[in-house]
């Protein structure tokens, strides 16, 4: 066994010197190192699982989530040229991560954060944007992301209606006429969603689903990725990527809010759900 | 070319002959550290054909065999999504199609250099229990025309990766070894 862990060793070392790899600019590679390159590297780099060249660490390793590591870590996780998060939020935000008695760690499978995801799509050949809304859902085996909401703009025309004004309605005694009324009613493509019950909420996935089915909907490509996090009690934050010159690079905190309870944390999703725009 | 796809399969499948009993599900650390060594070495392969590709030295007929290798590191299908600082969409390619285009580019000299670095994510298991990671690598890229004409640029290449148990029968003995795949590159310039 022994013989063969050194034959396996041999065999790396040989393969990385046919590699031949062109060592480039050490100043350009620390600034590489410096970059928060995946979502992954932001969850250890937010949790202290890991060392500054990237080597994961560990629970029999001492520096696995250490408090000092973590306020390392987490200062330079925040989209430092974002004026409109102030140093105190910050701080505030850091002192609750780091709580003594009860520090708070970003689970990959913990659920309470999503993706969203900026695409464009064609809609009978004319460029779209839609959004994606998507999360992790545990399947058989192992997980996957799945889609939990749709937004597009192109759809808010399907159920448009003025409910200030009167409008077109079905009189109350229309069954006496076994809805004969809806001929007329259902006459202008317009005017359809005047008809539906108040407490109805546009669904755009079931549309989207539909329209790709019809085969109306043809998918270009991804333009902007986002993630929503609400798994930090009392706080939200978004994580965008940054592709900028210097060391402020990669997946970073360029949002943060403190939500107090959970009727404020509703008003956020909504917000970040098309819902209230 | 040697092809060393066999014998790292088979090396590693020595390695854990006897243990694997006790891993059923979960990928433990000493594991990981095992998967990723394998996965880098396909990321260095892959690297190292990239290069030869690209390279207007390489002979036609070579560039070709070259691409055939370097198809064989990756999960049918594979696909490369490419983008630039001027061009934020994503333009997909196959990975032949890919090669193809990189064998094809128009410069008279093409070097193609890899920085020291690397990152490597957890493994995380799919529904059909294949478990799934990203390598993340950069390249710098540099194309210089006979008329003086020069085009540089630095990607960063997000690398799929598969790994999977395996089985096989060696003189009446199972045995299992994990292997791993290519799968889709994401490929972004980067000002970094």
């Amino acid at each position: 066994m022994r013989f063969v862990n050194r034959l396996v060793l041999f065999l790396f070392m040989l393969i990385s010197h046919l590699v031949g790899a062109q060592l480039l600019d050490k100043d350009d590679e620390s600034k590489l190192y410096a970059e928060t390159k995946q979502v992954n590297q932001f969850f250890r780099r937010f949790n202290g699982e890991e060392d500054e060249k990237g080597d994961r660490y560990y629970p029999k390793d001492k520096q696995y989530r250490s408090e000092k590591l973590r306020k390392k870590y987490i200062g330079i996780l925040f989209d430092a040229s974002n004026r409109n998060v102030s140093a105190e939020l910050k701080t505030q935000f850091i002192k609750d991560v780091l709580d003594k008695t009860e520090p708070a760690i970003l689970d990959f499978h913990g659920g309470s954060w999503f993706a969203e995801v900026n695409t464009t799509f064609a809609m009978e050949g004319k460029s779209e944007p839609v959004t994606l809304f998507m999360e992790l859902e545990q399947d058989h085996l192992g997980s996957k992301w799945v889609i939990s909401k749709v937004h597009a703009n192109m759809f808010e025309s399907y159920f448009k209606r003025d409910t200030t004004k009167v409008g077109k309605f079905l009189h109350p005694l229309s069954h006496e006429l076994d809805f004969m009324n809806l001929r007329r009613a259902f006459s202008y493509t317009d005017s359809a969603s005047q008809f539906t019950v108040k407490r109805f909420v546009p669904d755009h996935l079931s549309v989207f689903l539909y329209e790709i089915k019809k085969g109306n909907l043809k998918f270009r490509t991804v333009e902007q990725l986002k993630f929503h996090f609400f798994q930090i009690n009392g706080w939200y934050f978004e994580l965008s990527e940054f592709n900028r010159p210097g060391y402020n690079t990669g997946w970073l905190i360029s949002n943060l809010v403190m939500v107090n309870n959970e009727s404020e944390k509703n008003l956020l999703l909504k917000y970040l759900y098309y819902e209230g725009k | 070319m040697i092809n060393y796809k066999n014998i790292y399969a088979l090396l590693f499948g020595l390695l854990i002959i006897g243990n694997v009993a006790a891993q059923k599900d979960d990928v433990s650390p000493e594991r990981k550290q095992a998967i990723d060594s394998l996965a880098l070495e396909k990321v260095r392969d892959l690297s190292k054909y990239i290069s030869i590709i690209g390279s207007k030295k390489t002979p036609f007929s070579e560039a070709q065999r070259v691409m055939d290798r370097a198809e064989e590191l990756f999960a049918t299908d594979s696909e490369m999504g490419v983008s630039s600082l001027n061009r934020k969409e994503i333009t997909y390619y196959k990975v032949r199609k890919y090669f193809d285009r990189l064998m094809a580019l128009n410069y008279d000299r093409v070097t193609i250099s890899w920085y020291d670095i690397h990152y490597i994510s957890d493994l995380e298991r799919q529904p059909d229990g294949r478990y799934v990671g990203v390598v993340t690598i950069y390249q710098k890229f540099e194309g210089v025309s006979d008329d003086g004409m020069k085009y540089k640029d630095t990607t960063k290449k997000d690398i799929t990766i598969y790994v999977e148990r395996k089985k096989t029968q060696i003189q009446g003995r199972t045995i299992e070894f994990w292997d791993v795949l290519l799968g889709d590159i994401r490929v972004t310039e980067t000002r970094a």
